[in-house]
C-alpha cells in the first residue's frame, strides 16, 4: 500500500515510516500541514496517517478539506489528545480511526490493515464464515462443523468482529472500541479473559484453532493453525 | 490605613453624609407637616372667619348705620366666638367701643397679631388677638379679631422645639454616621487584612466572625469557605505533585535501568527481556499519566459536555457482564440486585468507568472464592449504587484517604495498580454532583454511590 504520513515530529515520523516499510508499505512523509494537504490532493494514496497537531494546517482541517472535496481515502488520525470527546471530534471531522500517542507500532499496523479493508461502501453482510465456522449475523447463530455453539450477545459480537477481519490482527483496544458500547479504560486485561472464554466455546473440541493470539498485540482469526 | 482602606473610608464617609442628609430631610419634613397641621392651617381658618365677620359688620354699618353696628358688635361679644375682640374708633381717634387693651395708632394693613391680655376678676388672662382692620364709609376705624392664643402657644413651642430638634438630630446624624462608618470600616478592614495575609502566602488565615450572623458575618463566612476551598485544592495540588514526582520517578528509574542494561547485554534472550520490561514500564508510565490527566480534566469540570439521561440499569448490567470473566478467574460470583428502569443524568462513558473501577477493586481485593454484590435502587429522588465485596475491608482511618490520588493501603502494596482508580471514581462522582461513601460490609468493603 502507498501510505502518506503527515507528522511534524521528525523522530516519530521516522519511526512510523520505518515500521510501515518493514510491513511492506510504500511511505511518503510530510512534516507540515499545508504541504501534507497539497500532497494528499496531488497524489493517490491508499491511506493517510495524519497527526492532529501540525504547523500551518492542523490534522482535522486536512481531513475536513479532503472529505469536502470528495476524497474518501481512509485516514487515521494520530493525537496526543486521548479523551473521548477529542476522539469523537476526530471521527466527526471525517477520520476513519483515531489512535492516541504514544502507541505500539503493532497497534498502528493492525489498525492500518483493518482500515485498508474498508473498500468503497461495505455491503451489509448477513453471513460470515471462517473455515468450518459459520456465523449468521441476522439470526445471531453460530455453528462450527454443523454443530451449534451457544454464545452470549457479547461473545457473539467479539466473534463477528474477529471473523469480519479474518487474517488480520485485531488489537485489544480495537476490540474494546468495537464490541463494547462504552469508551473507558479497563484497569486489568479483562479483554483477554473474554476472548479466552470465547475461545473455549469456539475452538475447544474442534479440529484446528481459529482464534490465535498474536504475542504482545492481540488476536487473529484464521484457518489452519 | 491608606490606599484601598482610604478608598473604603471615603465610601463609608459618603454613606455617612447621605445618612445625615436623609435624616435631616426626613426630620424637617416631619416637622414641617406637623407645623402645617397644628399651626398654619388653624391660623388660616381663624383668619378666614375674621375676614367673613368684618365683611358682614361693614355691610351692617352701611345698611343700618352706626347704631346697628354697635348692636351687632355687642351681640357678637355675647354670642360670637370664644373670645371675640373688636375696637371701633371714630374719625378723630375717639374710642366708640373696644375690648382690646391697646391697638396701633396707625391703620393696620392686612393681618396683625396683638397682645390682648385681659383682667377678669383680678386674674390676668393671656390672649393673643388675630386682627384685621377696615375703614368704614365715614372714615371710622373698625378692628375685629379673635383669640388665637392656643395656636400661638403651639407656634412658639414649634419654634423652640425645632431648634432643639435640629440640634439633636444633627448630633445624632453625625454621631450615627461616624459610628456606622467606623463599624463598617472596621469590618471591611478585617476582610482586607485577611485577604492581604492570604495573598502573602498564609493560606490558613480566616476572617474573624462576630457571631452576630449579620450581613458582614455572612460575607466573611462565605469568603472563609472560599478560602477553605482554595486551601484544600492548593493542598491537594501540593500533595498530588509530591506523589506524582514519586510515582513517576519509580517507573522512570526502572525504564532507565532497563535501557542502560540493554546497551551492554550480550545475550539475545536478555536483550529481549530487557526491551519487554522497558516497554512495560513505559506503558505503566503512560497509564499513570493518562489517568492523572483524566482526573484533572474531570475535576476542572470541562468534561460534562456529554450529559444525557443514562439508562443506569443497562449500564450496570453491562459493567457486571464485562467483569464476569475476571470474577470467575478469581473464583468469585457477582450477585446482582439491580432495579429496572433506573435513569440518571450524566456521561455514560464516565459512569461506566466509575462502576467498572469499583467492580475491579471489589474483585481484586475481595479475596478468592468470595462474592461481589452490586445493588442499585431508587430511594426517593436519589439513585443509589452499592458495590460490596467480602474481603478484608478498609480500616476506618483509610476510608477517606483511599480516594486520594496514589494512596494505596499498606497491605496492597504488592498488587498491581496505580492507586488512581478510586480517585477517578471520586472525581467522576463529584462531577455528577453525587456522593461516594466507603463503609463496612461486615466483612468486606462497601462503596455506595448516590446520584
Amino acid at each position: 500500500m502507498q501510505i502518506l504520513v503527515i507528522e511534524d515530529d521528525a523522530r516519530v515520523a521516522e519511526h512510523i515510516a520505518k515500521g510501515l516499510k518493514t510491513a511492506g508499505h510504500g511511505v511518503a512523509l510530510e512534516s507540515d500541514g499545508r504541504a501534507g494537504l497539497l500532497r494528499a490532493a496531488a497524489d493517490a494514496f491508499d491511506l493517510i496517517v495524519v497527526d492532529r497537531m501540525l504547523p500551518h494546517v492542523d490534522g482535522l482541517t486536512i481531513v475536513q478539506t479532503m472529505r469536502a472535496t470528495g476524497d474518501t481515502t481512509p485516514v487515521l488520525i494520530l493525537s496526543a489528545l486521548g479523551e473521548v470527546d477529542e476522539r469523537v471530534a476526530g471521527l466527526r471531522a471525517g477520520g476513519d480511526d483515531y489512535l492516541t500517542k504514544p502507541f505500539a507500532m503493532s497497534e498502528l499496523l493492525a489498525r492500518i490493515d483493518v482500515l485498508s479493508r474498508r473498500g468503497p461502501a461495505i455491503v451489509a453482510e448477513t453471513r460470515l464464515s471462517v473455515g468450518d465456522l459459520e456465523i449468521d449475523l441476522l439470526g445471531q447463530a453460530v455453528r462450527r462443523g454443523g454443530k451449534p455453539i451457544d454464545l452470549t450477545a457479547r461473545e457473539f459480537r467479539i466473534l463477528a468482529y474477529l471473523a469480519r477481519n479474518e487474517g488480520r490482527v485485531v488489537t485489544r483496544s480495537m476490540l474494546l472500541e468495537h464490541v463494547w458500547d462504552y469508551h473507558f479504560d479497563p484497569q486489568t486485561n479483562i479483554i483477554d479473559q473474554h476472548v479466552s472464554r470465547l475461545r473455549q466455546k469456539v475452538d475447544r473440541g474442534f479440529d484446528g484453532t481459529l482464534i490465535h493470539t498474536v504475542r504482545g498485540t492481540g488476536y487473529m482469526m484464521r484457518t489452519g493453525g | 490605613m491608606n490606599g484601598e482602606a482610604g478608598l473604603w473610608r471615603s465610601l463609608t464617609l459618603r454613606l455617612g453624609i447621605i445618612y445625615v442628609a436623609l435624616f435631616l430631610t426626613s426630620t424637617a419634613a416631619l416637622f414641617g407637616s406637623a407645623y402645617w397641621f397644628a399651626v398654619y392651617r388653624p391660623l388660616q381658618r381663624e383668619a378666614a372667619l375674621v375676614r367673613t365677620e368684618i365683611g358682614s359688620l361693614q355691610a351692617i354699618d352701611r345698611a343700618g348705620g352706626r347704631d346697628a353696628l354697635i348692636r351687632a358688635l355687642t351681640v357678637r361679644r355675647k354670642t360670637g366666638p370664644k373670645q371675640p375682640f373688636d375696637a371701633l374708633l371714630g374719625t378723630d381717634g375717639t374710642v366708640i367701643l373696644s375690648n382690646l387693651p391697646s391697638w396701633p395708632e396707625d391703620r393696620i394693613h392686612g393681618w396683625r397679631l396683638l397682645e390682648a391680655d385681659l383682667y377678669v376678676g383680678g386674674q390676668e388672662r393671656d390672649y393673643e388677638a388675630l386682627v384685621i382692620e377696615t375703614t368704614l364709609d365715614d372714615g371710622a376705624r373698625l378692628i375685629v379679631g379673635r383669640d388665637v392664643e392656643n395656636i400661638d402657644d403651639r407656634d412658639e413651642l414649634f419654634t423652640i422645639g425645632s431648634a432643639w430638634l435640629i440640634l439633636i438630630a444633627a448630633l445624632l446624624a453625625v454621631g450615627g454616621s461616624v459610628a456606622m462608618s467606623r463599624a463598617v470600616g472596621r469590618r471591611i478592614d478585617a476582610v482586607t487584612r485577611t485577604a492581604r495575609q492570604v495573598m502573602a502566602g498564609s493560606l490558613t488565615e480566616r476572617i474573624p466572625l462576630r457571631g452576630t450572623g449579620d450581613d458582614f458575618d455572612e460575607l466573611a463566612a462565605t469568603l472563609n469557605m472560599m478560602l477553605g476551598r482554595i486551601e484544600e485544592s492548593v493542598e491537594s495540588v501540593r500533595r498530588v505533585s509530591d506523589n506524582v514526582a514519586h510515582e513517576l520517578r519509580t517507573p522512570l528509574a526502572r525504564l532507565h535501568a532497563d535501557l542502560d542494561e540493554l546497551r551492554t547485554a550480550a545475550d539475545e534472550a536478555d536483550r529481549q527481556r530487557l526491551a519487554d520490561q522497558a516497554l512495560a514500564e513505559a506503558a505503566r508510565l503512560q497509564s499513570i499519566f493518562d489517568a492523572l490527566l483524566r482526573i484533572a480534566r474531570i475535576e476542572s469540570g470541562r468534561h460534562l459536555a456529554g450529559v444525557q439521561p443514562v439508562d443506569l440499569s443497562t449500564l450496570l448490567a453491562d459493567a457486571v457482564e464485562f467483569h464476569i470473566p475476571d470474577a470467575e478467574a478469581h473464583g468469585q460470583r457477582i450477585e446482582c440486585d439491580i432495579a429496572p428502569g433506573l435513569v440518571v443524568e450524566g456521561d455514560r462513558n464516565l459512569l461506566f468507568q466509575a462502576v467498572s473501577n469499583l467492580l475491579d477493586n471489589a474483585i481484586k481485593y475481595g479475596g478468592d472464592g468470595g462474592a461481589v454484590s452490586v445493588r442499585a435502587v431508587r430511594t426517593g429522588a436519589a439513585t443509589e449504587i452499592v458495590v460490596a465485596d467480602r474481603g478484608p475491608g478498609i480500616a476506618p482511618p483509610y476510608r477517606e484517604k483511599v480516594m486520594e490520588r496514589f494512596f494505596r493501603l499498606p497491605e496492597t502494596a504488592g498488587q498491581p495498580g496505580t492507586g488512581l482508580g478510586l480517585a477517578l471514581v471520586n472525581a467522576i462522582v463529584a462531577l455528577h454532583k453525587g456522593r461516594i461513601e466507603i463503609g463496612d460490609a461486615a466483612p468486606g468493603t462497601r462503596v455506595t454511590l448516590t446520584f
